[in-house]
């Protein structure tokens, strides 16, 4: 490879939603100049997404979302280069330093990036259960993108379903929009509202949360629409598309038609770059997902690599602010600026925080039984088809681990690589193994970390070691 | 499926043309987001396995929205933004 084909960042940052913002701002108001990788067309993220040029105001989105707008035009005037539209497809530690191999605009280039802060960020969590293939039934995310996107909604109620603030958020969004659910399906049990009394300290720190929710709650209610908690279960049913929704309540199965069911069942970390980076991950208990290992002052995962927003595990949209500014810090601080004074009381902030991110993970806790419990039909790997009953089969015949369960039934192996279905083969094999999630561990991630086809890398500059890895 | 609100912030359009029908979308949808304002989620896409398949998540992950644009299969539409004069076209053979 010829250093001509290599491009250099002193800093290369990945995302651009709040953490990633917060972090090239600081960086470039010192002076630096940060290359800023973004998968969107536009910067802010999923939680900011489209608020450079907004579809929908405040009267329908609340202020969470124009609040990041102060956010958004210091990365929008800060000198730095941002690069949206842009693959982070290959990720590799080189000494001190990190090799990525970028798409974007239908060619790839190598940058060597002496300092990288990983904040790509966070996605909805696959929740298998009879009939979430059908067209027709979406996340709950994906029904925030569409307003966010072009002030979409439904043209008929839907229905929400799933556990999280994520769902009562978008319901209430809706409401405003004037298109309210016909039904919220809670899967927490009313008896979970429980533990605000019995972690009262907890909950005096979530205080603005929980009042948020409530609010939203009670207008919810107040409208008309039909909130029930303690969903046991879930399908979806139709031909071509969904039909209807059947649910179980109380031990009683009931039927709601419905064309568009969206779902919730919480937010984990994205987690290809970091697995391809070959970084430690923990299972988090409180999170219910894995979240990749880094120091809990500087946020360095290791030399040269910082970790920052919900990709790191799940904080929220301030949090993740808080730590791009924390890792701009911390490379500041290495280059012996004195950053000290700035960093003690984002930290503070950052810790009362987390004091109500706990409290958030119990009561919004997924039910941990719910995938063996599935009918055998399940869809686990949408991508590839592979169903509950193979996945059981497989294990039954001596597949041991992630890697041989994809040998065995190819779960894994589509074009999602394992992003929808990596927590679920992870669930089933602990519980027939009768260990842990961490013993049990996940697919290993390899490149190419997001899709390139073969004909982009054909254009592109690529190093012999790049492509002897993809061929073997 | 899906409508543009009535208080929407006015956006500029584009034409594109899905299945070869010149369509007018809004000019901030991505190609996954236009096809399911116009058409919604039925007949989306097919599956290899056999039944339709549709977006998922809308972000990257799902690869649920591949599409063929401007000739090039297997594309994801969520990531990709409309442009004026695009071809989009939906998959009857897709993974």
């Amino acid at each position: 490879m010829s250093d001509a084909n290599l491009r250099h960042a002193e800093v290369a940052i990945i995302g651009a939603g709040p953490a990633g913002m917060a972090a090239a701002s600081r960086l470039a108001e010192a002076g630096q100049r940060p290359v800023v990788f973004d998968l969107a067309p536009s910067p802010g993220g999923q939680i900011y997404r489209q608020l450079s040029a907004p579809q929908v105001g405040e009267e329908v989105m609340g202020r969470d979302y124009l609040r990041g707008r102060a956010l958004l035009e210091r990365f929008e005037n800060a000198r730095l280069d941002y690069r949206p539209g842009s693959r982070a497809w290959w990720a590799q530690r080189e000494g001190q330093g990190t090799t990525l191999g970028v798409l974007a605009g239908g060619r790839s280039e190598l940058w060597q990036a002496k300092r990288l802060i990983v904040a790509g960020g966070a996605m909805e969590r696959g929740w298998p259960f009879p009939g979430w293939q059908l067209p027709g039934v979406m996340q709950a995310g994906a029904g925030q993108i569409l307003l966010k996107q072009g002030g979409l909604v439904p043209d008929a109620p839907p229905v929400l379903v799933g556990t999280g603030p994520l769902l009562y958020l978008l319901a209430w969004q809706y409401l405003r929009a004037g298109c309210p659910p016909r039904l919220i399906l809670d899967a927490a049990p009313r008896s979970r509202y429980a533990e605000l009394l019995r972690r009262p300290r907890a909950t005096w720190h979530a205080g603005h949360y929980l009042l948020k929710g409530l609010g939203m709650l009670s207008a919810l209610r107040r409208a008309g629409v039909t909130v029930k908690h303690g969903l046991e279960a879930i399908e979806a049913e139709g031909g071509e598309r969904l039909e209807a929704v059947r649910y179980r309540l109380g031990g009683r199965w009931q039927r709601v038609g419905a064309s568009l069911l969206l779902t919730h069942f919480g937010v984990v970390p994205e987690p290809q770059l970091c697995r391809g980076l070959g970084l430690a991950h923990d299972w988090h208990d409180g999170q219910q997902a894995f979240v990749p290992r880094r120091d809990a002052g500087s946020l360095a995962a290791e030399p040269g690599v910082w970790l920052a927003g919900d990709g790191a595990g799940i904080g929220g949209a301030l949090n993740a602010e808080r730590e791009g500014h924390l890792a701009a810090l911390a490379i500041l601080a290495a280059e012996d600026e004195v950053v000290a004074h700035e960093a003690a009381p984002i930290h503070r902030a950052r810790r009362r925080d987390m004091r109500a991110r706990a409290l958030l993970e119990a009561l919004f806790r997924v039910p941990e039984g719910w995938l063996a419990a599935q009918p055998e039909t399940t869809l686990v790997c949408r991508c590839e088809g592979v169903s509950l009953g193979e996945i059981n089969a497989a294990m039954a015949q001596g597949a041991a681990g992630p890697g041989q369960l994809k040998a065995f039934t190819r779960c894994g192996m589509g074009p999602c690589q394992g992003r929808l279905c990596g927590e679920s083969v992870t669930r089933l094999l602990a519980g027939h193994l009768g260990t842990t999630p961490e013993a049990v561990g996940t697919y290993q991630v390899r490149p190419p970390l997001q899709s390139i086809t073969l004909g982009e890398l054909a254009v592109s500059s690529v190093p012999p070691e790049i492509s002897r890895s993809l061929r073997s | 499926m899906f409508k543009r609100l009535d208080k929407a912030v006015p956006v500029g359009e584009v034409t594109i043309w899905l299945e070869n029908q010149p369509r007018r979308v809004p000019a901030t949808l991505s190609a996954a987001a236009a096809v399911l304002w116009l058409d919604g989620s039925a007949g989306y896409r097919d599956h290899a396995a056999g039944g339709r398949r549709a977006p998922l998540c809308m972000m990257g992950v799902c690869h649920e929205c591949l599409i063929t644009v401007d000739g090039a299969p297997n594309r994801q539409g969520c990531l990709v933004p409309v442009a004026e004069g695009m071809r989009l076209e939906r998959q009857r053979r897709s993974p």
